[in-house]
């Protein structure tokens, strides 16, 4: 459905988008994550055609953007980031006007932009100015400039940014509605969103492709010490001294107001002790009020990718700074030798001259 | 292109712009026509419209500083540019757009010909031929005005640019050499007040507006590479 194929996006030595490769099939929800900066927008609006890449070719349904922007556009429904809206019209009249830009018939523009309305939940403002609307009304009335028309695929570029936890709700259940009959894009910082929402993630930092995988498959990649936390009322201040079956270490975290306190505890690796934590612990007068496995989620993921990536990218740095430090001292051991023998070459010939006395 | 022209000329009248550009143009087309007619008992209709080519370099950047420059202000531009409709057809959607509202202002000067109608005999013929000049003088105006607003995303800027740009081809033309004074616009103008159809001075308005029509499209989709 998408192909992008080598692209990169320079603007002056800036590269914003280094040489990114990735196939979308139909029927896919992607999620786009990476860092403020990272190349997301502009990986977007690359796709949707807005901006040229510098090198590189993306093709939308076999249709390339650059060489027929035409074709390729009209599969397309782009949100774009910050909402841009006409503000001087009404709900309606953006919607229908959004419309005729995609170029849908005239005996069916009416219907598209009532079942858009309808699914965008704007019936009861669609007579109201956009001008007056309440942000969240506005990310929904873009959501359907982008939705009308019925487009195979949707970019949506932060659909969720600056809305109250009400309003992402509610957008996030239209999304998910949407992604059931479209090719979804959607790019957002909120990494629990695109856990729950997207089948697919694609990291990017600093314009490099650096992941692209399932969540779940990015979250076991992530190594956790498959630690337990819990909570206990621990009176005779037993906790610290213990020595328990299979556990590496007891560390506590802190202490609660209630008396309660807070531990972690790390077993031996690849042994389950919930168990016997549970026995052990209540054989020594100590009370559990909480006890929870920690799991790595997409954060953990995310954070560790791209940490790891970075680590990699100074490593190189600093690979080719002592490659190119070893380059100079060679060249300078190498001008020191010539030195050497040229001045031995001047005592030999100044010695035969004497020699010659 | 439809939907384009028919999405400005609307949004012309949904903000005051379009009915202070009508009201301003047809304001000041009264006052000249009371002093300028009225006042020294003519029947010339056309020469009312040779004062008001310079209340068209004035009020013709209303129409065309906010274009582009706030689409890309705004950010609406990429609704534009994303959606499946080449750079051509949106920037010959604007032009037009623009060409219409003035064309609407210029019709409403027939309530002076009709004025004129019962005190005289004013000349039909002449007056439409400069009615028509003036249409295409407007043209041209447009067609500036609408590239110096795809150059920059501020609005006054834009009007500034185009303003200094007509009164230059106005006033500064017939000091400058020969071959600078054909650029002249306003005067070319003149010959058609006389009910003259020039065809020279056809062609030129033409080419005119060709040229910045074409520079626009050439800078639209330029900043596509750039942007």
């Amino acid at each position: 459905m998408i192909t992008v194929r080598n692209v990169s996006k320079k603007y002056g030595k800036h590269k914003a988008v280094d040489n990114i490769s990735f196939k979308i099939e139909k029927g896919e929800i992607i999620g786009l994550l990476g860092p403020n900066g990272a190349g997301k927008s502009t990986t977007m609006n690359m796709i949707t055609g807005f901006i040229e890449p510098t090198s590189g070719e993306i093709e939308i349904n076999g249709y390339n953007i650059s060489k027929k922007p035409k074709k390729a556009k009209k599969y397309i429904g782009y949100m774009p980031e910050g909402v841009p809206l006409y503000k001087d019209m009404t709900v309606k009249e953006f919607v229908t006007y959004m419309a005729e830009l995609k170029g849908v018939k005239k005996d069916k523009i009416k219907e598209s932009v009532d079942k858009t309305l309808q699914d965008t939940w704007l019936q009861n403002v669609k007579k109201v100015l956009i001008r007056n609307l309440s942000k969240g009304y506005k990310q929904r009335v873009s959501m359907a400039g982008a939705l009308v028309g019925d487009p195979e695929i949707l970019i949506l570029d932060e659909p969720t940014v600056g809305l109250d936890p009400k309003q992402i709700i509610e957008i996030r259940n239209l999304i998910k509605k949407l992604g059931k009959d479209h090719t979804l894009i959607i790019s957002s910082h909120i990494l629990s969103e695109i856990s729950q929402i997207c089948e697919k993630v694609i990291i990017i930092n600093k314009g490099q492709l650096v992941a692209i995988d399932t969540p779940e498959h990015l979250e076991g990649m992530v190594n956790v010490e498959n630690a337990v936390n819990i909570v206990v009322e621990d009176k005779e201040n037993k906790m610290a001294k213990l020595k328990l079956k299979d556990v590496k270490q007891i560390t506590l975290i802190k202490e609660n107001e209630d008396s309660t306190k807070e531990y972690k505890i790390i077993p031996e690796p690849n042994k389950e002790i919930r168990n016997t934590l549970f026995a052990d612990l209540a054989k020594e007068n100590i009370t559990i009020f909480e006890l929870k496995k920690t799991e790595a989620s997409l954060e953990d993921a995310f954070i560790d990718i791209i940490k790891k990536n970075e680590q990699e990218k100074e490593k190189q740095k600093q690979e080719e700074i002592e490659q190119e430090k070893k380059k100079k001292e060679e060249k300078e051991k190498l001008k020191a030798e010539k030195k050497t023998k040229k001045e031995n070459k001047n005592k030999n010939t100044k010695k035969k001259k004497g020699g010659n006395k | 292109m439809w939907a384009i022209i028919k999405k400005e000329v609307k949004s012309y009248f949904l903000s005051p712009i379009g009915y202070v550009f009508v009201g301003l143009f047809l304001l000041l087309a009264s006052l000249i026509f009371y002093t300028d007619i009225l006042v020294s008992g003519s029947t010339m209709f056309s020469y009312m419209f040779s004062s008001l080519t310079i209340v068209l370099m004035m009020i013709v950047p209303l129409l065309t500083m906010r274009m582009f420059s706030e689409e890309r202000k705004e950010g609406t531009e990429q609704l534009l540019l994303t959606a499946p409709r080449s750079i051509t057809s949106i920037v010959l959607g604007k032009f037009f757009a623009g060409l219409i509202v003035l064309i609407i202002a210029v019709a409403f000067t027939a309530i002076h010909y009709i004025i004129l109608m019962t005190l005289g005999e004013p000349n039909l013929k002449t007056s439409l031929v400069t009615v028509f000049g003036f249409i295409l003088l407007g043209a041209a105006f447009i067609s500036f005005g609408m590239f110096a607003s795809s150059i920059t995303e501020n609005q006054i800027i834009a009007a500034i640019i185009s303003v200094a740009f007509y009164l230059i081809t106005w006033l500064g033309a017939p000091y400058l050499s020969s071959s600078i004074e054909a650029i002249g616009l306003v005067n070319m103008f003149n010959r058609f007040l006389n009910g003259q159809i020039a065809i020279q001075e056809i062609v030129a308005f033409v080419s005119y507006t060709i040229v910045f029509i074409l520079l626009t499209i050439m800078v639209m989709q330029r900043r596509k590479s750039v942007k």
